[in-house]
């Protein structure tokens, strides 16, 4: 019995959602939560999405947008995501790790979130206080 | 590799994050919480207030990062030099595996 945490951007919420359904778990807490990863230390992975950014922030005297804008890639800002935990038998975690991953995967190279996998030590369906492997 | 999840203050929130940023354990999952402690909460002038607000930090770091990790929050999670009721708590839980979605790499 595994529990599988995904925290992922928050726009991929539902493409998560879905994603799980079709890997056969549709039970899941979500919550919505903050925070920041690996500071990204090689400036080309965000140089294109820099100034895309840039673009939409128009005209900007105080270099306060390029600011905000480099905090937010660089990822010194803490930025809202959102948290699943799923509850796994041992042989889904892989098809489930890998259902996450191609659904949450985007092309900005960095700052697509992380997912962890820690093993839980007894589990109890409230209904039937059924207990261990069959109540996940 | 381990699952350090830390409730503390919320008027601490920033400056541990800060500190552990300094040390290289930048990344944090951060999430708002209520609770209560051993203390059933807190009684000012006769209510019993035991949905306190608290922040907890989560973080996945390796296995020998542990002690300075722990070292860290607790200096500066404190309240006070020699602590206080309500300062916190440091749960630490083993995790299997992590995987980073960017990559798909399964690494910390």
């Amino acid at each position: 019995m595994k529990e599988i945490m995904a925290v992922v951007r928050m726009n991929k919420t539902s493409a998560t959602k879905k994603a799980l359904v079709e890997a056969g778990v549709a039970g899941f807490t979500a919550f919505k939560v903050e925070g920041r990863g690996k500071i990204v230390t090689n400036p080309s992975l965000i140089l294109e999405r820099k100034n895309e950014l840039l673009l939409m922030a128009g005209e900007d005297q105080t270099g306060e947008a390029e600011k905000l804008i480099t905090d937010f890639l660089v990822g010194t800002s803490i930025c809202p995501q959102r948290l699943f935990t799923i509850l796994a038998h041992d042989d889904e975690v892989d098809k489930i790790v890998q259902a996450i991953i191609a659904a949450n995967k985007t092309c900005n190279n960095v700052g697509d979130g992380k997912i962890f996998i820690l093993p839980i030590a007894d589990a109890v369906r409230v209904r039937t206080g059924e207990t261990g492997e069959t109540a996940v | 590799m381990l699952m350090v999840r830390a409730i503390i203050r919320p008027e601490k929130k920033e400056e541990v994050l800060s500190e552990l940023s300094r040390a290289g354990f930048h990344a944090a999952t951060v999430i708002d919480v209520v609770g209560r402690g051993k203390q059933k909460g807190i009684k000012i002038s006769g209510i019993i207030y035991d949905e306190i607000p608290k922040v907890m930090l989560m973080m996945a770091i390796r296995d020998e990062d542990k002690d300075d990790m722990i070292r860290l929050i607790l200096k500066y999670a404190r309240s006070s030099e020699q602590g206080a009721y309500g300062d916190g708590k440091i749960f630490i839980s083993p995790v299997d595996q992590a995987y980073t979605i960017s990559s798909g790499i399964p690494s910390l």
